[in-house]
């Protein structure tokens, strides 16, 4: 997986940094779910205790 | 003002409601939220498939928000109160209760937040962060396009300095979907739903005030 895009010098130098890469952005989608489902989860757990308490 | 918010304040406590957000706050979210979802969906749906011409409506949304971003922050320094919005000792000290709690520990009960809690607070942080590291770039970014006010002019960086620009304006793009994603999912959530109607209708109920806030540290009665 890139963190990084580059693109190629037409002067034949080193590759030259353009951007993000965009290969990230499913994760970051998925880090937003994997967050919300924990505290659906979590906040499901707590509030299950509370009430036999 | 004071006088004026006061007697708001007396008709509300009569009528059982407590103002949270005044009318022209709520107008400044929602102006923000489109701009935010213009400016996300003109980015990534090009990248994942849906081809349109999207470069206009991009910058003019970007110069947009970042006028918006400039009003808000004139607005919270001096008209809105600014400590309300900053992290202190008493949210540190409630979200380390409430996590120890929740692993199952039996410490003192975390006490009532202000006007926002700490969880609310990190995530304005967070998306203050974001967003004006997205319009700072942005803004650099424009010298690279031609617009009927200006003429591009790439040249005044270097191309890896514009290249870290894109990075920086990319990466926080794509944390601004996971940043999205949460705030939808809290203003969704029927526990929250008084906040979520705050920022429709601007008023929590006297009830709400009373079971969810600290008196202390949000004077909803005194505004």
């Amino acid at each position: 997986m890139q963190l990084f895009r580059y693109s190629t010098s037409i002067y034949g130098g080193s590759d030259v940094l353009i951007g993000a890469s965009w290969d990230l952005l499913k994760w970051f989608a998925v880090a937003g779910a994997v967050i919300i489902v924990l505290h659906a989860v979590l906040k499901a757990l707590t509030s299950r205790r509370v009430d036999r308490a | 003002m004071t006088v004026l918010h006061a007697n708001m304040s007396v008709a509300e406590s009569a009528s059982g409601r407590v103002r949270r957000h005044l009318l022209v706050d709520r107008i400044y979210h929602w102006l923000m939220a489109a701009c935010v979802l213009t400016l996300l969906a003109t980015a990534f749906l090009p990248i994942i498939g849906y081809k349109f011409e999207w470069l206009g409506l991009h910058w003019t949304t970007g110069v947009a928000l970042s006028a918006l971003v400039l009003i808000h922050i004139v607005r919270a320094v001096i008209w809105q109160d600014f400590w309300a919005m900053m992290i202190d000792g008493a949210d540190i000290r409630n979200g380390w209760r409430r996590v120890a709690r929740a692993l199952g520990g039996k410490g003192a009960e975390p006490a009532l937040p202000g006007k926002y809690n700490g969880l609310q607070k990190l995530y304005h942080a967070g998306i203050a962060v974001l967003v004006l590291s997205i319009v700072i770039t942005g803004l650099l970014m424009l010298l690279k396009i031609d617009t009927p006010l200006w003429r591009r002019n790439p040249y005044v960086l270097a191309d890896y300095q514009w290249g870290w620009i894109y990075v920086v304006h990319g990466f926080a793009a794509m944390a601004l979907i996971t940043m999205v994603m949460v705030h939808i999912y809290f203003a969704l959530r029927p526990d929250e739903w008084r906040l979520t109607r705050s920022m429709f209708r601007g008023w929590i109920t006297r009830r709400e005030y009373e079971e969810h806030h600290d008196k202390t540290r949000w004077a909803a009665d005194a505004r």
